[in-house]
């Protein structure tokens, strides 16, 4: 074991949530320990219906939280304006919903007054034969629809620019790395000991320890001799791999449940459940019942849905705060910080709850109460200072396109995941290739991920810069992956052929529960074209 | 508490929003919207293309396309067609991948296995990059 490192703060859980409180306290000039025993937003972050959203649905319980979350919307479409698209939503009235025409469109009215805070627009009313100009895929049974705005993003990017900048102001980051144990001194918390990616284990020491494990922050807490009850509630998502509609399209569950269909980018989310969850929180399973879930909500909507192939799912688990007697769907998406002092802990925080939308303001709340234990007086910054890649302004895709010689479409996705720092992905290597035509993403974008983003397989890999991501499903760029990471890491062949398998086999496992028609033909392709990595 | 007054509030609301509706005349919103959002590419699919959106969608990327145009490699038309019908709203910023290039989609749709439309999904790339 190596002598232990020392810091001001040691940050554990590499979400969204604590990349923002290392972040923040990176900038407020602490010395910062990141630890995530996956990848980053590798968890409750990445299994997110990728929104930054206000909420019109806490209107119903809380207008307060409903105005936090559009203001802390409105800090992050302007930090990380590169990453940020529009996503807006058509809410389409049957008859016998749970909401008429005019009480939904009272909600958007109420809306309305929060969403310049977040820079969106207000709300329209369109009748049933507008609502079908919009999107005709609707079915010709509703009654007439209001429009929505919200943002988009794709958190693993967000996740990993906040990762970015915290090392840029002088954190330490380090990815598949878990917290064995915490080192305690009496009651207080003075430190960590971890498993590193090759299996070396090490102490780090820190004035105050954060808890920014989301669900898992319970079993961390447990290690510090303090309690932290969540009532923790599985969400899925189908994926599919094209953007089926402009327009997100929100629709009602056979439990009155609202489910939304959200194009990104290149592809299409339809979510999401939310039922109460008891298992382990490393292995979350997708079940086939839960798909049809979705499926028969959603086709009362948009019933071409069956006739799309999805290619995989999402599960993850929301660190719910806990509350006794509630519907899931009626619990609150507020977020506590939790000194742990007060119960003989000492030197030990934990924030648990919130959501994605607020993880700034979270980041923010958590690192007011550790510089406060610490006696340390700076502000906050996070508000106004952009991620890395939102600095200026980027150049016209096309430009950038026709100066590294590649496809404007390539060009366009460099700069939704690098903004105007693109250029840089392009230093220190002189290849052009297309690796995966699916995305479309170059080969140079891999190597600078894996040199300088942390990716350390073919997972982080997918979450980093979109590999495996589209239609095929890797079927066509899997081993050119494996070989230029593998190039870079400096794999045997051995090891680049068991992490194509490894990783084929582990997507087939998100797959498995929604393989239709269409789907199996795929999977005949990709089973023939990778057939020397049976899965 | 908070349940209660946020309840009170929108009961307030939707008294004065229906009192609204009945003295003054809707007026039609479609072209504000579509107006609103043409810049960031959120345009409608015509419902012909909305009918034949799964066939239009359905390549797996085998690159039996490229190969039968005689394009490996090229990454444009047609063996990168999904890649532009996955990403159609940005496409107006695309444009210069698709002008004045004329690959033998006939040829490339003979060969794909599942039946894409290549000479369709073109036409509607170049309908969408054109903006």
């Amino acid at each position: 074991m190596t002598a232990p490192s020392a810091h001001d703060v040691c940050v554990i859980g590499g979400g969204v949530t604590g990349a923002g409180i290392a972040r923040d306290l990176a900038l407020r000039g602490l010395s910062v320990l990141l630890l995530e025993k996956g990848d980053w937003g590798a968890g409750t972050s990445g299994a997110s219906s990728w929104m930054i959203h206000g909420g019109p649905r806490y209107l119903e319980f809380d207008w307060d939280t409903t105005r936090r979350s559009c203001e802390d919307a409105g800090h992050i479409v302007t930090i990380a304006r590169h990453m940020v698209y529009r996503a807006v939503f058509l809410i389409p009235v049957l008859p016998h919903d749970r909401n008429n025409i005019e009480r939904m469109e009272t909600a958007m009215e109420v809306y309305d007054r929060f969403q310049p805070l977040k820079k969106a627009h207000p709300h329209r009313r369109l009748t049933a034969a507008e609502a079908l100009q919009v999107e005709p895929g609707l079915t010709p049974d509703l009654i007439g629809a209001v429009t929505m705005e919200e943002w988009g993003v794709d958190p693993h990017r967000l996740v990993y620019a906040n990762v970015e900048d915290a090392v840029a102001h002088g954190a330490r980051a380090l990815n598949h790395t878990r917290v064995t144990d915490l080192i305690r001194d009496g009651g207080k918390v003075i430190g960590v000991r971890y498993r590193g990616a090759d299996g070396a284990t090490a102490e780090a020491r820190a004035r105050v320890v954060v808890n920014a494990t989301g669900p898992w922050s319970p079993e961390i807490g447990a290690m510090a001799g303090a309690a932290v009850q969540l009532r923790p509630a599985k969400g899925i998502h189908i994926v599919y791999p094209h953007r089926i509609s402009n327009f997100a399209i929100s629709s009602e569950s056979i439990d009155g449940r609202d489910l939304l269909m959200v194009s990104h980018a290149g592809f299409t989310l339809l979510g999401t459940t939310d039922d109460d969850f008891y298992g382990d929180l490393d292995s979350v399973d997708v079940l086939a019942d839960e798909v049809d879930y979705l499926l028969q909500g959603f086709e009362r909507v948009f019933p071409a849905i069956r006739s799309y192939r999805p290619v995989r799912t999402t599960a993850g688990v929301r660190p719910t705060l806990f509350k006794w007697r509630r519907y899931e769907d009626e619990l609150s998406r507020r977020y506590e910080v939790v000194d742990h002092e007060a119960e003989g802990v000492d030197g030990f925080v934990t924030i648990a709850g919130g959501k994605l939308s607020m993880y700034r303001l979270m980041a923010e709340e958590t690192s007011d109460a550790v510089c406060r234990k610490l006696g340390h007086q700076a502000l906050c910054t996070t508000a106004t200072k952009p991620l890395p890649g939102s600095e200026s302004e980027m150049e016209p895709a096309a430009e950038l396109a026709r100066r590294c010689g590649i496809p404007a479409l390539a060009a366009i996705k460099l700069q939704s995941r690098h903004g105007s720092r693109t250029q840089r992905v392009f230093d220190g290597t002189a290849t052009r290739r297309v690796l995966c035509r699916c995305e479309p993403i170059t080969e140079a974008e891999l190597v600078y991920a894996t040199r300088h983003e942390q990716v350390r397989g073919l997972t982080d890999a997918f979450r980093r810069v979109g590999v495996a991501a589209g239609p095929c499903v890797g079927a066509s760029c899997v081993m050119r992956a494996s070989e230029v990471i593998g190039r870079e890491l400096g794999w045997s062949a051995a090891q680049r052929f068991d992490a194509a398998r490894e990783f084929m086999h582990d997507s087939w496992l998100g797959r498995a529960p929604v393989l239709g028609h269409a789907g199996w033909a795929q999977e005949e392709l990709a089973q023939g074209a990778l057939r020397g990595l049976a899965y | 508490m908070g349940r209660a007054d946020s309840l009170a509030k929108l009961a307030w609301a939707y008294g004065l929003h229906l009192t609204r509706r009945r003295i003054s005349r809707p007026r039609a919103q479609l072209r504000d919207l579509l107006d609103t959002y043409a810049a960031d590419g959120i345009v409608p699919l015509t419902p012909d293309e909305r009918a034949r959106h799964p066939k239009l969608i359905g390549c797996i990327n085998c690159g039996l396309c490229a190969f039968a145009a005689g394009r490996m490699g090229r990454t444009r038309l047609p063996d990168v067609a999904a890649s532009y019908m996955r990403l159609y709203a940005r496409l107006g910023g695309a444009s210069s991948d698709v002008e004045g290039d004329d690959p033998d989609l006939e040829a490339a749709a003979a060969a794909c296995p599942v039946g894409v439309p290549l000479t369709e999904v073109a036409a509607i790339v170049r309908r969408l990059a054109a903006g």
